[in-house]
């Protein structure tokens, strides 16, 4: 037979090319190793299916630790900048290639994941506009707080969401730049549930203003958000180590703003106010949270500050950099107690006594996650005393 | 609590109609553009001397969960099929050999550049200012995440399912021993991250993805199907769904950069540098991948070259770009003449250099050489015979202990590596345009085999300092080499890589080679 296969035959298929193939193929398999990435070291007992096909994608030379390559860098930026290098942190590493994503998703987990969320976010609010739960919700909750101040929450998610990007760009290894991007896409994707949630009160409450005119100008003109304004601003594009990024906006301003702002302002007060329908969309945040901070306190304690090499040396400078991130992060919740302000008072629920056992419960559960693994010292007593000279 | 007249007109709406409402993707989207604000240090970490418009739009108007929904209907499919009918029919075992081998090198290569391009669109991401721009290149980061994990899986398919999984189960370390690897690493890797945002861009998306995946990701599965590979059909029609994406976005990059004054001065140079820079691997890799990779032929590579570059992307696809004032590369006419005879020349080389890959390499049949004949005329004279001689001299059998690389020193045709483009060549035995040239810098000679790789190093050479493998090999012996780079199958001494797919014929060990006593040299040092 001719050797050129014309009209589409496939060889799987066709008798004729079958058994030529057939004829071909060995005997018995030429390799007994079947495992991919067999080399890598697992995170588990065994090797799994999230480490055969992320580990050592990256191509980066073995003078970058962990590295599986040899030599220098075919192209480089313009002035001979290397692509990837180890300057680019300040962190050091015996083995880049360590992290793991302890959820051990791939893409095809990833997004499987967050589209059954979706499916069940459509359904979910079809449920409730058919059950008119909207009626009870409080005016004020619903037009101001919900309307104003958490969209313009929809900006700090989205301003740490961009804050990814460079990261996804310069960090030095595989399965470090797929959890940045997945928890980055986390990000952005809880600015748009933030909106969604605002777009479908429109379509619900004649009169209920979706655009993103005044929470724009509440985020980057109001006082509330003032200090988590200018930290996100310095995380997103004031800061170039890609680590330090990460660290800032997921080890120190997240953990602390943006669990008071999610968990202990919008999740806790809004059964108060009538409002079912945000704890829906604030819960999924709290789950990406919650897979965030498995990823970063990978990232930060399991490799970096138990590093058998560096780890010293990363916990005196990760403690460094909780001084750098901290008091602006206090700065910003003190500028955010001014929400209570704004909102109908009910008692033991928004007044002091109530604000300061849920800075208690933020700021403790950071001193034992964030703070403690890496030796920081940390008065939380003083800071909880700080962020409450906000309250108007 | 009073009740607000929002609220009363709530109510009242309700009351005439509790027809479930819900949210789509789209009117979330459109808010999109309003998400960003202006601030002092709102501006890229990564200079381009370009300025990209703020009002840029993306045509595939995408929120965070919609992509994952379009996405996991794709993932469903694809896994289902492959871990499903394909594995009960045992699809993996029955592959045509020299396809199974061409598959470590073309899914491996094509993760690097999937993995290096969710680095690229990071880059892009950073750059853009429009949140609608920042949101395409956003999809981008992800696909390519998919992607890679895609390339893996295929790989990992044939290593857990197939009849010879050495080189699919370790394609991630094996793979920088060879000559193949640098070359590889230019285009797909520092070439899409290293450099001008928009620079990178144009290398990624309006080459790359616009010219050259057409043939990577979809000629070549027609023929892996011819080849009985039903499994890279599987993955790389569903990679290349994502990949119109890819394309719109390089499209909105040249948009969004229309208006500014530096695109009429350097993006028709940019376009030329990166059209060169890709063709200068892809046209001869992928040709030598398809036809000698291959044993059932869907069509010669000059072919399909000329159809998917020149035709669609050359004149289509670039035409539609005119509008910018966007022109076909100047480097177009030569890169039509490296389509027909430069996959010749690299195989040869690549075959010279078999130790050093992680894939088995087969010289081609009677039947084949007829067919390259009937394609190419003069391809006998000027392989087929050489071919001959070499299996003559018995460079398949261990027991020869003969290497074709010493035909080349014994005939006096030195192999060179192109500074720039880490291509392999040998100037004085090759039917392509390469002609040597060689320049000296800082004390370092560096060789070129074209005008166009020279250019761009003479007017940066700070990017191109690359060594090459027979820089870094220089004074060591060939089972070293080969040992270190963990070139072995798991019974520690056989190669993963042999100059053969004959199943009766016996396999190369790493005593073979050590036997033969081939050292490397570094040729530049001999001029």
């Amino acid at each position: 037979m001719t050797i050129e296969v014309s009209g589409g035959r496939r060889g799987l298929t066709d008798p004729v090319i079958a058994a030529t193939i057939l004829a071909a193929i060995p005997d018995q398999p030429l390799e007994t190793q079947r495992k991919m990435n067999y080399f890598v070291t697992p995170r588990g007992r065994r090797l799994n299916e999230y480490e055969v096909l992320c580990c050592y994608t990256q191509p980066t030379p073995d003078w970058i630790p962990g590295g599986l390559d040899w030599g220098d860098w075919t192209q480089k930026f313009h002035g001979g900048r290397p692509s990837w290098s180890n300057e680019s942190t300040e962190l050091h590493s015996t083995d880049w290639h360590k992290h793991r994503d302890p959820a051990f998703r791939w893409h095809a987990l990833y997004v499987k994941d967050k589209a059954e969320e979706w499916r069940y976010t459509d359904r979910f609010l079809k449920a409730y506009s058919a059950d008119g739960h909207v009626r009870s919700i409080d005016p004020v909750w619903r037009d101001e707080v919900l309307g104003d101040y958490l969209g313009a929450f929809g900006f700090s998610e989205y301003g740490l969401f961009n804050s990814h990007s460079s990261v996804v760009r310069d960090c030095l290894g595989d399965t470090l730049r797929m959890s940045s991007a997945m928890i980055g896409l986390d990000k952005v994707d809880n600015a748009q549930m933030i909106q969604a949630e605002r777009t479908f009160l429109a379509k619900l409450v004649p009169g209920f203003d979706e655009s993103t005119d005044v929470p724009k100008n509440e985020w980057t003109k109001g006082s509330i958000y003032k200090g988590a304004r200018e930290t996100v601003e310095e995380i997103w594009q004031g800061t170039y180590d890609w680590n330090e990024i990460l660290f800032s906006g997921h080890m120190v301003y997240d953990p602390l703003f943006g669990q008071f702002v999610r968990r202990e302002f919008f999740l806790r007060l809004s059964a108060y106010y009538g409002d079912n329908l945000t704890p829906f969309f604030i819960n999924q945040m709290q789950l990406y949270h919650s897979q965030t901070k498995g990823i970063t306190t990978d990232m930060f304690h399991t490799c970096l500050a138990d590093d058998p090499a560096f780890g010293d040396y990363n916990k005196r400078l990760l403690r460094a950099w909780s001084d750098k991130w901290l008091p602006r992060t206090v700065n910003a919740l003190k500028d955010f107690m001014g929400i209570f302000a704004k909102i109908p008072e009910i008692k033991g629920v928004t007044s002091k006594d109530a604000i300061e056992a849920a800075l208690e419960r933020v700021f403790d559960d950071w001193k034992r996650d964030y703070a403690d693994p890496i030796g920081y010292k940390v008065d939380t007593a003083a800071l909880i005393k700080t962020v409450l000279t906000g309250l108007k | 609590m009073a009740i607000s007249t929002a609220t009363k007109a709530a109510t009242d709406a309700l009351a005439v109609n509790r027809a479930p409402v819900s949210v789509g993707a789209q009117e979330v989207h459109r808010w999109l553009q309003s998400f960003t604000w202006d601030f002092d240090k709102n501006r890229t970490k990564y200079s381009t001397k370009y300025k990209m418009a703020n009002d840029t739009k993306e045509q595939f108007k995408l929120i965070a969960k919609e992509y994952a929904r379009m996405e996991s209907v794709k993932d469903e499919r694809q896994f289902g099929s492959l871990q499903d009918v394909l594995t009960r029919v045992d699809a993996a075992n029955r592959v045509h050999p020299k396809w199974n081998e061409s598959m470590k090198v073309i899914s491996n290569f094509l993760e690097v550049g999937e993995y290096n391009a969710i680095a690229a669109t990071g880059m892009l991401w950073d750059s853009a200012t429009a949140p609608e721009q920042k949101n395409g290149y956003l999809g981008q980061v992800m696909d390519e995440i998919r992607h890679t994990n895609q390339c893996g899986y295929i790989n990992y398919y044939f290593a857990k399912q197939g009849q010879d999984a050495a080189g699919h189960n370790d394609a991630r370390r094996t793979r920088a021993i060879g000559p193949l690897w640098k070359g590889m690493k230019r285009v797909f890797s520092d070439g899409f991250i290293s450099g001008d945002a928009v620079e990178c861009s144009i290398n990624l998306q309006l080459v790359g993805e616009a010219c050259f995946t057409n043939p990577l990701i979809v000629a070549v599965t027609e023929w892996a199907s011819a080849n009985g590979d039903e499994m890279t059909p599987t993955v790389f029609l569903s990679i290349e769904t994502d990949e119109l994406r890819h394309m719109a976005n390089g499209y909105q990059t040249v948009v969004s950069i229309a208006n500014d004054e530096a695109a009429s001065k350097y993006l028709n140079t940019d376009l030329n540098n990166a059209f060169w820079t890709q063709q200068k691997y892809f046209t001869p890799v992928l040709g030598m991948m398809f036809e000698y990779g291959s044993h059932f032929k869907v069509e010669p590579w000059v072919k399909t070259w000329n159809r998917w570059v020149y035709e669609d992307w050359g004149g289509i696809w670039i035409g539609r770009l005119g509008k910018y004032g966007v022109e076909s590369p100047a480097s177009l006419r030569d890169a039509k003449k490296d389509a027909y005879w430069a996959h010749h020349d690299l195989f040869m080389i690549a075959y010279a250099l078999w130790p050093t890959g992680f894939f088995r390499l087969t010289l081609p049949t009677a039947e084949e050489a007829e067919w390259y004949e009937a394609n190419y005329p003069g391809w006998y004279d000027m392989y087929g015979k050489v071919y001959e001689e070499w299996r003559a001299r018995g460079c398949e059998d261990p027991d020869s202990g003969f290497l074709p690389l010493q035909w080349f020193i014994e005939n006096n045709h030195p192999i060179y590596i192109d500074r720039v483009s880490q291509v392999p060549f040998c100037p004085s035995y090759s039917k392509g345009a390469s002609t040597l040239r060689v320049l000296e810098f800082n004390g370092k000679k560096h060789s070129f085999s074209d005008q166009w790789g020279e250019r761009m190093w003479l007017t940066e050479p700070e990017r191109y300092e690359c060594q090459n493998i027979f820089e870094q090999y220089e004074g060591r012996e060939l089972s070293e080499v080969i040992a270190e780079g963990h070139g072995l199958r798991s019974d520690g001494k056989t190669l993963i890589s042999q100059p053969h797919t004959n199943k009766d014929g016996r396999l190369w060990t790493i005593d073979d080679i050590k036997k033969i006593g081939c050292v490397f040299s570094d040729p530049l040092k001999a001029l």
